[in-house]
């Protein structure tokens, strides 16, 4: 089961990245509650913010093409280092990939089932992201142009039936909160769902060779800020103060769609849609998780080699460079499982946390961990540009 | 060689990845087979469609009344037919305790079926209930998930028990009775039509009074009916004020929500209805040259001349012009007697702070604490531009008389 490298086409990247963002935009109660009605400008401001972090990424997968984040690590910090850093960035993914599935648990338990275990929930959806990366990550990739169908055509859906609801006198007065919540809401949008692209550098080797990493990066980002504004604004113009009031100004808003008799009840749409975006990410950031920790546990075999995975001969070392289908899965999912269960005690502590921590605990991975990661590259003279020179 | 290690290794997969199939298909069947978990079978609920609150007979609190509609006879052809007018086609159900959510709990010592608000098309306060206290019935229906927020809210000056109690005829529910009254209000222009969601936005802004539409019972040919007239005024989660029929006309048409309706003016001749459609208001605050917030309004309206009860021509352009001004007066007349009871009770119904807030939020910061006291201060400036588009199918009056 060894990846080849083109597995996956740009436009499939793009598409996931779209998907995997657009399952957290969907429930961004979080930013209403600090920017209240011009809460549609910060995904300007956070999209502005996350452009140089992605270029990051970008810059450090070009200067290693066909490695992934973990490969690149050992690179720049060499083994021990290196292991440390990606266990820092293991750590990540699976504290994030936790997070959504006590998000997804805690959804379908208030909304719809209320009298289910959550851990049963869970469970269900864990062997369902188990089996997708049993089955190849890159068929999930696929996927992924579909689901993006799906989410606009609900997204349209749900935007067009709420119009007849829409006040534009809510938007106003613009811009008259403290300059602190603008800086705040801005740094949550760009750490909290844009900078989590971050688990798609381990996908990136995917590609074919000759594709350039940077563009759908930035395509998925800028299509997915746009979805962001579009939903926050439908949110804000829907339920104008009440947008800050409720957990879920989307589903809120969604739930409000009343057109004559038979076009009412839409949130069961946004409900499928929003917990399919879910299992998709939660599936994405466990992949990452999977195929890092295999590649951190057999690299005593790799060494430190260079070369990129279409050059590389056959080995059977390298077999688990970039695998579509890892090992450890089931593990994984075993430990994503009870990890999710005891993340958070409540629906509130989880607010609390998205609020006051949750940017600064991701930005550390998401900002500070690369940044370095560049810097050591340039200091070292490292990459791509060194072996042109050699 | 390499192919017998290819043989092996995939050998091995296969073998690998059935008993994993075979696995997950277990534990996946154990879980589904053994049924769900939040199943609700429909012979178990008790679906309600309206809900009414009242002031409990003990101290602090509340009494609900649900109603719960019976659908074994929604399907009977009428009541003469089979059943006769003992079986209604619903069931009230009350209780009294501490909370609404302890109380619908505590229905369950009295009833099978679980009470499922899913449903619920309309919430009713009594008046002594609103007048007490809003916060608890609100955040309850608010809050829990089975509950929507595009249920109507009305303030019934009757127990809200007895209300759901009314004889109905054509419908054979009351509730869904009532809730079809209130989609009908669009054409009066005479109630407010509040949701939910309508009252939270307003509560939650905190400077916009809310309102809510008022019922009543009254009694005809022996039977007990209700009918909707006048609007609750809220400050404070508290019920403290009414307006009338004609001051809720005004009302509405400053919040830009009044619609169709009709206007009965006085002539010289005799009474003339106009009806009038597509209203269009605009309220903005202006800002004077010393300073001071105005309001200004801009009603548009168009209007047939629908009814004409004298024996004038009225589509004779000099009447026009007079029904026009009549048309123009009344509705000014409507928003001045609007204006007065609000400022009368310093409640501001009209969202004139929320505009100010809007439009001119750095004034609004010096403003805001004091809008109790500034409110009735704040001048409105009216303009109505009526249009009156035909006469109807008629042109000359059907008794003809008067100016030749």
């Amino acid at each position: 089961m060894k990846l080849k490298s083109g597995s996956i086409s740009s436009n499939d990247l793009m598409f996931a990245v779209f998907c995997f963002l657009q399952a957290t935009i969907l429930r961004t109660g979080y930013i209403a509650g600090i920017t209240r009605q011009d809460s549609w400008a910060m995904a300007v401001t956070g999209l502005i913010v996350t452009l140089p972090i992605v270029a990051i990424y970008a810059s450090l997968l070009q200067k290693f093409p066909g490695k992934n984040l973990i490969e690149i690590n050992d690179i720049i910090y060499g083994s021990i280092l290196g292991k440390v850093v990606s266990a820092l960035y293991l750590f990540f993914f699976l504290s994030l990939a936790a997070l959504n599935s006590r998000d997804m648990g805690n959804f379908i338990v208030y909304f719809s089932m209320p009298n289910t275990p959550i851990s049963v929930i869970i469970l269900i959806s864990l062997i369902g992201c188990a089996y997708c990366i049993h089955k190849g990550i890159e068929n999930l990739i696929y996927l992924s142009t579909l689901l993006f169908i799906i989410a606009m055509g609900s997204l349209a859906i749900n935007v067009v039936l709420g119009l007849k609801d829409v006040r534009l006198e809510f938007l106003k007065p613009f811009f008259q909160l403290e300059p602190m919540k603008y800086i705040q809401g801005t740094v949550s949008v760009a750490a909290v769902p844009m900078g989590e692209i971050l688990a798609f550098t381990m996908i990136t080797p995917m590609l074919g060779k000759d594709q350039k990493v940077a563009k759908p990066l930035f395509l998925g980002l800028i299509l997915s800020a746009a979805s962001m504004a579009v939903i926050m604004l439908r949110d804000i113009l829907t339920l104008g103060p009440l947008v800050s009031a409720v957990s879920l100004p989307a589903f809120e808003s969604v739930r409000y769609i009343s057109l004559a008799e038979p076009l009412t009840r839409m949130e069961s749409i946004y409900a499928v849609v929003l917990i399919l975006l879910l299992v998709f990410k939660i599936t994405v950031l466990l992949y990452a998780f999977v195929l890092g920790l295999t590649q951190m546990l057999s690299q005593n075999k790799q060494l430190q080699s260079n070369h990129t995975i279409a050059s590389a001969p056959f080995k059977a070392e390298q077999s688990l460079r970039q695998t579509s289908s890892p090992p450890l899965t089931l593990v994984s999912a075993a430990l994503l499982f009870f990890y999710s269960l005891f993340v958070f005690e409540s629906v509130m502590e989880n607010m609390d946390w998205g609020a006051t921590v949750a940017p600064f605990f991701s930005l550390t991975f998401e900002l500070l961990l690369p940044a370095v990661s560049l810097l050591v590259v340039f200091l070292r003279q490292i990459g791509r540009s060194q072996e042109v020179k050699g | 060689m390499k192919r017998k290690n290819k043989k092996a290794v995939l050998s091995i997969y296969f073998s690998c990845k059935s008993r994993i199939a075979a696995l997950l298909l277990c534990i996946l069947m154990s879980l589904c087979l053994s049924a769900c978990w939040s199943q609700r079978e429909l012979n178990k609920l008790a679906i309600v469609v309206g809900a009414g609150l009242d002031v409990g007979d003990q101290p602090d609190s509340v009494k609900l009344t649900a109603q719960v509609v019976k659908a074994s006879e929604i399907g009977a052809k009428s009541a003469s037919q089979g059943a006769g007018a003992g079986n209604k086609a619903y069931v009230n159900i009350s209780n009294t305790d501490m909370s609404v959510l302890s109380l619908i709990r505590g229905i369950s010592h009295m009833h099978n079926r679980r009470l499922y608000f899913s449903h619920n098309k309309v919430l009713i306060f009594s008046s002594d209930l609103a007048k007490q206290n809003m916060a608890e019935g609100l955040d309850a229906f608010t809050r829990d998930h089975e509950s929507r927020m595009d249920i109507f809210l009305l303030v019934s000056r009757n127990q809200a028990s007895e209300i759901l109690k009314e004889e109905v005829e054509m419908e054979k529910v009351p509730a869904l009775h009532i809730s079809g009254m209130m989609e009908n209000q669009k054409t009066n222009s005479e109630t407010a039509i509040i949701t939910i969601r309508d009252f939270a936005i307003a509560t939650l802004s905190g400077y916009t009074a809310p309102v809510a539409p008022m019922i009543e019972l009254y009694e005809t040919e022996g039977k007990n009916k209700v009918k909707l007239e006048g609007t609750a005024v809220f400050k404070q989660g508290k019920m403290i004020g009414e307006l009338d029929k004609i001051q809720t006309r005004g009302m509405l048409w400053v919040t830009d929500k009044a619609q169709d309706g009709t206007l009965t003016v006085n002539t010289q001749w005799g009474q003339v209805t106009l009806e009038f459609t597509h209203s269009k208001s605009s309220l903005k605050p202006v800002k004077t040259k010393d300073g001071t917030i105005r309001m200004k309004l801009t009603v548009h309206e168009g209007g047939t001349v629908q009814n004409n009860n004298t024996t004038e021509d009225m589509s004779r352009l000099e009447k026009v012009e007079m029904l026009k001004k009549l048309m123009e007066q009344t509705i000014r007349s409507d928003i001045e007697q609007a204006l007065e009871q609000a400022r009368t009770l310093s409640a501001d119904v009209f969202g004139f702070g929320e505009a100010i807030h809007r439009d001119y939020p750095k004034e609004w910061e010096t403003m805001k604490d004091d809008w109790d006291r500034l409110f009735p201060q704040i001048e409105l400036d009216i303009q109505v531009n009526v249009e009156l588009h035909s006469t109807g199918i008629l042109v000359k009056p059907v008794i003809p008389g008067g100016a030749k």
